[in-house]
């Protein structure tokens, strides 16, 4: 009976355990939160399998850099209409600046219409695949299109754009990223 | 020109036998695989991911792709969470053995405890009492029955 007792104590403490643990690892509101505030934050990090070829690319790899993180799908209506204007920024800045680089996160989506999306729009710059998502909750995306901007010491500036960026929205977040 | 007119029918008539023959069924694969972006199974979904994905699943179909293969394809894109039910090996496997552990020891238990309860209450035989009274009541007691008795 004694054993018993220990055993189902043991149980409750170990669920207690689990979910201290569960609170302890979650997420929160994500950077998006704290940047619409007008707070700086370090960026989450970003290691990702490139959308086309092989290997992956790491956030921290372009430090020094200001980056242009673009998160979408394929499939987003809202995307298709801003892919044009941040593709044509991307090589714009690109051929003024050698400090100024772009990166789009896909997520959730087929690998098929992702590529096919990047051939139609013209999307030159790099791009990784987050098939599943899970770079959204400490980004704190809650939709796409998303654009965060990270300056040249790796934290994210405001502003971060929820919805369709702008190709004057883009410009205005690199020249304030290019500042911090 | 008859050589050119049979190499047409030839022609015509090879490319039935060169397509194949579907060998995966879209409900099944539609019953297997999740919408990731919805969290529900395909046949349950309509959303717009949902149904790229179906596009995907048909024109994989076409292509004379086998259930097996179309489903390993989904799950190289988009990793096991892609899957209805959790896979029948390594990690996963806990997914399938635990409720059906937990029900083979929660039965083990209640079997457990029924025989220990009833052990534990079985009400002693009178037989098996060696002494159930003291000697003095067994004496009132003797005392009394004999007055039924006469």
């Amino acid at each position: 009976m004694r054993a018993l007792r220990a055993v189902a104590v043991g149980s409750v403490l170990a669920l207690l355990g689990l979910l201290v643990w569960d609170l302890a690892h979650q997420n929160g509101p994500g950077v998006a939160v704290k940047v619409d505030k007008g707070k700086i934050v370090p960026a989450p990090k970003l290691d990702l399998p490139l959308l086309t070829g092989s290997g992956n690319l790491t956030l921290a790899s372009l430090r020094g850099k200001v980056v242009v993180v673009n998160f979408w799908q394929s499939s987003c209506y809202p995307c298709k209409l801003e892919a044009r204007d941040v593709a044509a920024a991307s090589r714009a800045w690109g051929a003024k600046r050698s400090d100024v680089v772009f990166v789009g996160v896909n997520a959730q989506d087929l690998k098929g219409p992702a590529r096919a999306y990047l051939k139609r729009y013209g999307v030159t710059y790099t791009n990784v695949r987050d098939a599943l998502g899970s770079t959204w909750p400490k980004w704190g995306v809650t939709g796409v299109p998303e654009t965060f901007f990270v300056d040249r010491r790796g934290r994210v500036v405001p502003p971060h754009i929820a919805g369709q960026a702008s190709r004057a929205q883009i410009d205005n977040g690199i020249r304030r990223a290019l500042r911090s | 020109m008859r050589l050119a007119v049979a190499a047409v029918a030839a022609l015509v008539l090879a490319a039935p036998a060169t397509a194949c023959t579907p060998r995966a069924s879209q409900a099944y694969l539609e019953t297997r695989l999740v919408c990731i972006q919805c969290h529900t199974t395909l046949d349950e979904s309509n959303s717009t991911f949902a149904v790229e994905m179906k596009t995907e699943i048909a024109r994989q179909i076409k292509a004379c792709r086998t259930n097996q293969q179309i489903i390993d394809s989904m799950v190289g894109q988009f990793g096991p969470a892609v899957l209805s039910t959790p896979q029948t090996h390594g990690f996963d496997l806990i997914a399938w053995v635990l409720p059906i552990g937990g029900i083979l020891l929660g039965a083990a238990g209640l079997g457990f405890g029924a025989w220990r309860w009833r052990t534990v209450r079985a009400p002693a035989s009178i037989d098996s009492i060696d002494t159930f009274l003291d000697a003095e009541d067994e004496r009132r007691v003797d005392e009394e029955l004999k007055k039924f008795d006469a």
